[in-house]
Formats: structure tokens, C-alpha cells, sequence
């Protein structure tokens, strides 16, 4: 049996149900819990970057929610409350909101100081700096963090198909099922590909953001990349 | 490090891997604790079993009901797949195992065309060689269709015939593999008349519930053993065709076992008084209570009266 016969024929692509359709399930999973990760853990970040308080007890939580497994959050989060794309988001936001929220305090915190002084030395307000001083020095990093979280999710949405969400896991489940080793591998091809090409895009996007963030000065401190 | 030591450590490494690989495998089928002597019983017998709840409480139960007529007959559970245990039984490392008609015969003869329960029971003994079969039970461990009870009466439907009312705006839930199944949404379509609006894997049988009590799908592909049937009062849909291939208990054994009538009649007092309940009853004491298949087993075969 040739490992590409699954990925070959078109109707498994085109078909309902087919790869395309469990791409588009698993884009939108990802893409939508790593929102939700961010909408809960930028703001939080921000603020536990600019007032330097918390930062144990809040970073330390969400580490420690790092170690929950997800399958088993998920049948845990499904029981309770019934299958569906929020069960699904839920668990995979609790994973992504960890990398995003350490890297966002992480930023901000070592957001250059003397940048920091020199606009409270010109009257700025705690809001003014955050937005115009903090804030875009720790945009490298918070994409990196975001970058991280966007891999795990991505790579970790497979668990979808076990809630009856479909997703690339899908392709890894029915094919062990059915012995169908080249549908199997038709799923982790797919997921690693995806995961490659989310790796860049957002690599690009972070060197954009680099680059406007120390435009022409030469003063200023590289921002160290944290990998979490 | 010389590369005679190098070579020497390497080895030592690999010998290692090697024995803790034979201490990890624990082949159920290498320890063959010391044959006992011939008993009143004749040779001694081995029941073997499948890896799932259900063959290891039967396997008990065969061997216990044996042990009760003087049989020096013991339990080997959880063997593997059918692949495993049959080879298992054809060079006499088992002598019985507990099998289930319809799936037994496709094993044999993949292009069996017997549908019914009678027929499976007729083509059995051609397709199986030199083994022999006991006495087919009542009971039956098979895919069935349920919908639940609110559903059934609102639509009145009670058989796989009825379907064909409501498929067009009904979602179908079962096993992924199920998907391509004769007996699936193929053989619904072409036998039944039944078109569901989707097909919706599962893969976990407590999601699948959850999601049919939620009425997220309206009709649910179980097993007939399956105690959330029972536990959730879904209607079984009948199967007038006979589309589903019937899976009931049968004991597969080995010639010479077929010929000890103590064995054979100890055995066929099991499957006459075993029932598709009782033995959901059975699984669901393993499974959910996590009480000892050995222990399920003795206790109904005392209430039976079969020990």
C-alpha cells in the first residue's frame, strides 16, 4: 500500500466530509481558540507587565494549566455540557493562553526602561505609556507568544475529532480504525504541513512588527526573544 | 572508548533492551503453568479469550461451569484478537474459546452470503475446518440501531423500516468505521430505503450518548451489550431484513474437547441459559461496578444453579 494513496484521490478531498472540509474545521478551531486565548491573555499580560504585580500567581496558574490534558478536558468539558464548537474552543484556549500570556508580561515588563522613564519624565499618563511606549516594544515578543500558542493549538486540535468535531483528527482516528494507513498518514502530513506553514506566516508577520518597533534608532534594546 | 568497547557496551546495551522487552511482553500464551494430570474429566482444558470485557466473563464462565462437572478446565483471558486466539487454538495452546457467529464466519469465509441467524449457524461448520462448534446461545452481541424513546413515539418508528420517514432531516451517529459498513449507512440506504441527512462519527460511546440524549443526532448505532441502551430506555430498532449480520455466542473448540461430553454438556448449559440481558447485566458488573470477571462469573453461575 503506497502512503499517498489517501492524499491522491481527489473525491477524498472534495467529498463532504473530505479533507477539504476537515481543513477548514480545523483553521477555524485553531484560529478561533487562539483569539479567544489572546482576547483573555494580552490584556491580562499587559497588565501584569506594566504594574509588576501578580505576575507569580497568574503566570503560575496558567503554567500549571498547562499540564491538564486536553483529551481529557475536552470529554470532561463535552459530558458537561454537551458537544459543539465552545466545547472544543474552550479546552483549546486553555492551552494557548499560557505561551500568550507569559510572553505578553514578559515583554511588556522588559519593555527598555529608559524608554519607560523618558515618557513618564514627559507627563505621559500609566495608559499613554502602555499604548504608546510599552505596548509596541513588546509586540515582537507578544507575537512569539502567540506564535508558540498558535503551534500547540494547531497541532493539538486533532482532539477535535474525538468530540465529534471533525478536524484533521478525523483522518488519524477513522483511518486507525479501518487499518487505513495511508489516511492516517494523509492526517499527520496534513496537521505538521498546516503547522509549518502557521509557523510562517506568523514568523513574518513577528518580523514586521520587529522592524516598526526600533525603526531607525540605534539606541534602543534588542527585545530578547523568550521561547516558551 | 576503544572501539572494542565501544562494540562490548553496545551489545550489552542492546542484550538489555532485549530481556526487558521479554519481561515487558507478557504473552498470556508462554507461561503454561505445569499440566495438570488427567481427571475424571479427561485432558485438561484451556478456555481462552478475547481482549474485551464481555469473552473474558464468557471464557469464566465456560471454564468455572467445566471445573463444577469435574473438568480440569482453566481460564487464559485476554489473549488478543481474533487473528491471535485462533491461531492460538489451532496449534493447542487454547482448547475453547468464546466466539460470536456472524463475524467468526467472515473470518473463515469473507465472502460468506448467509444473512440470517439459521443460515449464519448452517455455513459455520463447512467454513471452520477442523474445529468444532458447541450449541449457538440466545444471546447476542451485536451492532443495533436504537433512537430514544421520546423520538420513537413522536415518530412512531420501531424498525429499521421506518426510517425511511424521518432520515432526510435525521443525523446517524455510530463508530467511524461504521461509515462504509454493509450494515451501515450503504445497506440502510439500499436495503431500508433510509437517506440521513449526515453521518456523524464517534469514537467515544460516552459522546455518542451525551449527543443522542441531547437529540444532536436522532438515530444512535450501539452494541445489543451495551448496558447505556438499557440505562437510557432507547427503543432497538427492528431489523425485518435482516441487513445486521447476527453475532450470537457460540463456543469455538478444539476437536478432542468436542468429544469430552462432560466439557460439552457443562458448556451447553452456559449458552442455554445465557441471554442477551443477562450478559449485558454481566458486562456492565465489570465495566461500570469493576468487580472481577471471575468473580461475575461465579456469582451467576450460582444463581443459575450451574455450580
Amino acid at each position: 500500500m503506497n502512503l499517498f494513496d489517501f492524499l491522491l484521490v481527489p473525491s477524498n478531498w472534495t467529498e463532504s466530509d473530505g479533507i477539504l472540509d476537515l481543513l477548514v474545521q480545523h483553521l477555524f478551531y485553531t484560529a478561533l481558540s487562539v483569539l479567544l486565548a489572546a482576547v483573555i491573555a494580552i490584556p491580562l499580560g499587559i497588565l501584569i507587565g506594566h504594574t509588576g504585580r501578580g505576575s507569580f500567581l497568574v503566570i503560575g496558574t496558567s503554567n500549571a494549566a498547562r499540564a491538564i490534558p486536553s483529551l481529557g478536558l475536552l470529554v470532561l468539558v463535552v459530558l458537561l455540557l454537551g458537544t459543539g464548537v465552545f466545547p472544543i474552543i474552550l479546552v483549546l484556549a486553555v492551552l494557548a493562553i499560557p505561551p500568550i500570556l507569559t510572553a505578553t508580561a514578559a515583554g511588556v515588563q522588559g519593555a527598555d526602561p529608559e524608554a519607560v522613564h523618558a515618557a513618564r519624565a514627559l507627563g505621559m499618563t500609566g495608559g499613554q505609556i502602555v499604548r504608546q511606549v510599552e505596548w509596541p516594544l513588546a509586540l515582537p515578543l507578544v507575537i512569539s507568544g502567540l506564535r508558540s500558542a498558535t503551534l500547540q493549538v494547531v497541532a493539538t486540535a486533532t482532539v477535535a475529532a474525538f468530540a465529534a468535531g471533525g478536524g484533521l483528527g478525523r483522518l488519524l482516528i477513522s483511518g486507525q480504525r479501518t487499518n487505513n494507513y495511508s489516511e492516517m498518514f494523509a492526517g499527520a502530513v496534513l496537521v505538521a504541513l498546516l503547522a509549518i506553514v502557521l509557523d510562517i506566516v506568523l514568523g513574518g508577520i513577528g518580523w514586521l512588527a520587529g522592524r516598526r518597533a526600533r525603526p531607525k534608532s540605534k539606541m534602543t534594546i534588542e527585545p530578547v526573544p523568550v521561547h516558551t | 572508548m576503544t572501539p572494542r568497547r565501544l562494540i562490548a557496551s553496545a551489545a550489552l546495551a542492546v542484550a538489555t533492551l532485549a530481556l526487558a522487552a521479554c519481561g515487558a511482553s507478557s504473552d498470556p500464551l508462554a507461561d503454561q503453568s505445569a499440566a495438570p494430570s488427567a481427571s475424571a474429566g479427561g485432558a485438561p482444558v484451556i478456555v481462552g479469550s478475547a481482549n474485551f470485557t464481555e469473552s473474558q466473563v464468557l471464557a469464566e464462565l465456560y471454564a468455572q461451569a467445566m471445573k463444577a462437572k469435574g473438568v480440569d478446565a482453566s481460564a487464559k483471558l485476554n489473549i488478543g484478537s481474533r487473528e491471535v486466539y485462533i491461531k492460538a487454538l489451532q496449534d493447542n495452546s487454547i482448547s475453547v474459546i468464546p466466539e460470536y457467529t456472524g463475524n467468526l464466519l467472515l473470518y473463515f469465509d469473507k465472502n460468506a452470503s448467509a444473512t440470517t441467524a439459521a443460515e449464519v449457524e448452517q455455513a459455520l461448520p463447512a467454513a471452520i475446518g477442523n474445529l468444532k462448534l458447541g450449541k449457538a446461545s440466545k444471546a447476542a452481541d451485536q451492532d443495533v440501531y436504537v433512537v430514544t424513546k421520546q423520538y420513537s413515539e413522536q415518530n412512531g418508528i420501531t424498525s429499521l423500516e421506518d426510517l425511511k420517514k424521518v432520515s432526510a432531516n435525521a443525523i446517524l451517529g455510530g463508530p467511524s468505521e461504521l461509515k462504509d459498513r454493509a450494515y451501515g449507512p450503504p445497506g440502510l440506504k439500499s436495503i431500508y430505503g433510509a437517506t440521513f441527512k449526515q453521518f456523524k462519527p464517534y469514537d467515544s460511546p460516552a459522546v455518542k450518548v451525551k449527543d443522542l440524549n441531547d437529540n444532536k443526532i436522532q438515530v444512535a448505532e450501539f452494541f445489543t451489550t451495551e448496558s447505556a441502551i438499557v440505562d437510557n430506555g432507547y427503543v432497538q430498532l427492528a431489523d425485518p431484513q435482516s441487513m445486521i449480520l447476527p453475532q450470537n455466542v457460540i463456543p469455538l473448540m478444539r476437536p478432542d474437547v468436542a468429544g469430552n461430553t462432560a466439557a460439552t454438556g457443562a458448556i451447553d448449559s452456559v449458552q442455554a441459559a445465557l441471554t442477551t440481558e443477562e450478559l449485558t447485566a454481566l458486562n456492565k458488573k465489570v465495566d461500570v461496578d469493576r468487580q472481577d470477571p471471575d468473580q461475575v462469573a461465579t456469582e451467576w453461575l450460582t444463581s443459575k444453579g450451574l455450580v
